[in-house]
């Protein structure tokens, strides 16, 4: 199923975005720069303040691993000098998972918290830009499965990932921002150092190819072309009234 | 540390004369609820309520757990309400504001203690294993009525959720997933809804689902849960203006009306989300007594 | 006038082919928000939205209408009073953001003692004088050429409309913003508006119904984007509506 993304759907927060690929929802709100506490402001910058929210129950460390992912990864592209003393607050609700990963069937995808980082990435920076923070690029984030075999998959599913069980034997997010550098790499399970760099390489494809190959593979819309997608419907609405008659 | 935003004088002023000449800045009757939708997700037990621009979304989910020790024939049932500042900045994770503790007390009374869910049906072995069902609330844009879309949310999850089904032999249970058989609804005993009434001018004007900038300039205010029978589970009325008591009692058969139409809303949503899942629901059922 | 809009990603260089071309070489390149300068030659943006140019003002920048209001010199707000410290109230223009200061005496013939004195949650019609990162913006109620309120000053009474920043630069950039409804209404009805550029629209029409009226048909103008029919179509509606 092609990624589906809506920007602004809150009314309350500064900016908003929803966000559903491979069976994952997110909902993701940013308020900012608003006040911030003493305790936390930045003489020179703004802080930046992620909290992701599980579908059910409270937060674990699993949830306190990917907010420390992203924010080290959002701190390089928001241009925090912009907004000293103020706070960014980036909000992000999980809202569904794939049917696999809520059942909890005790494979390697319920204990990996990796699958869940590419959609809440992407939620991220559409909600930033649906709230027009000032960012430095963009970026595209892809996950990658290494099999046993040592065959390389680009964004697996969970229902693929489960199939393939234990013959999954690592698991690679990359993010790259529009200028093609690398801005985030994490890694579960055992892998060559070559496979690595063959699994960044498939990334890199998905994340920033033009859009003639990525229509056709379909499986690669986090790109920047699905990015740009969404923006131009944004200020198609924004531009709505020079239009009306 | 970010203050929750109050209201201008001009404008607390201008609700409040609106008021007094019959109107409200949305135009609604003062007895009209906002525009109320509800949607189901993929997945069962989750419901997505928009009260006007209010939107909750309730994720109803269960684990398998032993009893406690003192309660042996009952599962347990929690409701979580853990605002973030998704919905408004004075929202903190970790320090609840007042709003949240009188949400989450007001839906701990109106559903779980007026015995809406039957607990004794997520009993699996008694004493040993049974199902622990918790309904977590996500706010995800604020503007009024928390608590009224917040209780139709819950309810509405609850209804949309199936529970894994169970066989026990003497001491061993076997749970079955989704895929090996269909799985059960719940045993809802009565579908509680609550009514927030708001009052401003000393009592004498009565709002239903006020928005927020109504909420911030009311006097007083009293929630109301009955269900759709007429049985009263809770009135609830913390402080504010005082009250007729023949007024609030005349609030119960107004809060009737709302919580029939609403229990009816609730169904036919229902109903409409199961005809929509039924394609592939008759395939599930057939493959299911194959399997048998 | 804007002509042609590219749209633009946040990181998206800026070919010199797309920026205004002066017919005088010494006006500088005026750059507006959503575009910032990497020397010694590169014009990137930070902001998603659309790139206009005006070559008369040698000016790109980048239109948004999303986003939290960020103060910048020049604009009019309305701003809600919190404080009254020694020498200055403290204000908000927006929820949640840090303060303004609007000096005790930056308001019309005012003195120590002639000074309005404004309730907390009072509302005024202010311009920006600074808004730097570094400091505090501050905001006035007179022209500083002039001395004088210039239409500035406390607001009594009416209602505040929440409506979008570009509707209120719409509002405010008169012709060239396409909205004719407030001329419209003003035909049959008696009132007063003031725009802030924070999103805010204030109206006192007198009373309840007149001003509800004025309103909400501005904010219908902003959330449906209507053009000249629709604005006119509204206006009747309104009319026969009172």
């Amino acid at each position: 199923m092609a990624p589906q993304a809506l920007l602004s759907p809150l009314h309350q927060a500064d900016g908003s975005a929803t966000y559903s690929a491979n069976g994952y929802s997110v909902i993701g709100a940013v308020n900012g720069p608003v006040e911030v506490s003493r305790r936390d402001e930045l003489p020179e910058e703004a802080a930046i303040e992620v909290i992701v929210r599980p579908a059910a129950g409270v937060g674990s460390p699993r949830e306190r691993h990917l907010e420390s992912l992203l924010r080290t990864t959002l701190q390089h592209i928001i241009l925090t000098r912009a907004h000293p003393r103020t706070l960014i607050q980036l909000t992000l609700q999980i809202t569904s998972l794939p049917d696999e990963e809520s059942a909890g069937d005790g494979s390697a995808l319920s204990y990996s918290s990796l699958p869940l980082l590419p959609p809440l990435l992407t939620t991220a920076l559409l909600a930033l830009l649906s709230a027009s923070i000032p960012l430095s690029t963009t970026l595209a984030a892809a996950l990658v499965a290494i099999s046993a075999t040592g065959k390389i998959k680009c964004a697996p599913t969970a229902a693929e990932m489960v199939r393939a069980g234990p013959g999954v034997s690592s698991l690679h997010v990359f993010a790259f921002s529009a200028g093609r550098a690398l801005v985030l790499a994490e890694s579960e399970g055992d892998f060559e150092f070559g496979a690595w760099e063959e699994a960044c390489a498939v990334a890199e494809e998905a994340c920033c190819e033009r859009v003639a190959g990525m229509e056709v593979d379909g499986e690669a819309g986090n790109g920047q072309a699905f990015l740009r997608g969404v923006v131009e419907g944004k200020v198609g609405r924004e531009m709505r009234w020079r239009m009306a008659v | 540390m970010p203050r929750a935003a109050e209201i201008s004088v001009n404008e607390r002023e201008f609700i409040l004369q609106g008021l007094k000449e019959n109107i409200r800045l949305d135009g609604r009757p003062f007895d009209a609820f906002r525009s109320l939708e509800l949607n189901f997700g993929d997945e069962h037990g989750v419901a997505d309520v928009q009260l006007g621009k209010t939107r909750v979304i309730a994720r109803v989910s269960a684990e398998v757990t032993a009893p406690f020790v003192d309660r042996k024939f009952d599962g347990i049932f929690n409701i979580s309400t853990e605002f973030s500042p998704m919905a408004s900045p004075a929202f903190e994770i970790g320090r609840p504001t007042e709003a949240e503790n009188i949400l989450s007390r007001i839906l701990e009374k109106a559903i779980r203690r007026s015995g809406a869910l039957d607990t004794e049906s997520l009993c699996i072995i008694a004493g040993l294993k049974c199902f622990s069902l918790r309904a977590d609330l996500h706010i995800l844009d604020h503007d009024g009525g928390l608590i009224d879309a917040s209780c139709i949310a819950v309810i509405a999850a609850l209804q949309h959720f199936r529970r894994p089904d169970v066989a026990v032999e003497g001491e061993n249970a076997t749970i079955f997933s989704i895929r090996e058989r269909e799985p059960i609804p719940l045993s809802i005993l009565h579908h509680p809804i609550c009514v927030t009434f708001s009052y401003y001018n000393a009592g004498e004007i009565m709002l239903m689902d006020a928005n927020l900038a109504e909420e911030q300039v009311r006097e007083g205010e009293a929630v109301i849960t009955m269900n759709r029978h007429g049985e009263v589970c809770q009135i609830a009325k913390y402080g504010g203006v005082s009250v007729d008591p023949m007024a609030l009692l005349n609030c119960t058969s107004v809060a009737l009306e709302k919580v029939k139409d609403i229990t009816k809303f609730i169904q036919r949503r229902l109903e409409e989300d199961a005809k929509k899942r039924d394609v592939g629901g008759l395939i599930a059922e057939l493959s299911a007594e194959n399997a048998r | 006038m804007p002509s042609a809009q590219a749209i633009v990603l946040p990181g998206d260089t800026i070919a010199p082919s797309a920026l205004p071309t002066s017919a005088n070489p010494n006006k500088p390149l005026t750059l507006g928000p959503g575009l910032r300068h990497i020397p010694p030659q590169t014009i990137t943006t930070t902001i998603a939205g659309a790139l206009s140019t005006d070559s008369k003002k040698n000016a790109a920048w980048i239109e948004y209408n999303s986003g939290r209001y960020t103060p910048s010199t020049s604009d009019l707000v309305i701003a809600t009073v919190t404080n009254s410290v020694s020498e200055a109230y403290t204000c908000t223009l927006t929820p949640y953001t840090p303060t303004v200061t609007l000096p005790h005496l930056a308001f019309e013939s005012a003195t120590r003692k002639t000074r309005p004195q404004l309730a907390n949650h009072a509302l005024v019609y202010a311009r920006v004088v600074s808004a730097s990162q570094d400091t505090a913006p501050e905001i006035t109620c007179i022209d500083p050429s002039t001395g004088k309120s210039e239409g500035l000053g406390p607001l009594k009474g009416g209602m505040l409309f929440p409506i979008s920043m570009g509707m209120a630069r719409r509002l405010l950039s008169g012709r060239k913003g396409r909205v004719q409804i407030l001329e419209g209404l003003s035909e049959r009805l008696a009132f007063e508006v003031a725009v802030g550029r924070n999103g805010m629209l204030w109206v006192d029409g007198g009373n309840v119904r007149t001003t509800l009226a004025v309103g909400r048909a501005v904010q219908e103008v902003d959330t449906e984007a209507l053009g000249e029919k629709g604005q006119s179509k509204v206006v009747e509606r309104v009319l026969r509506g009172l």
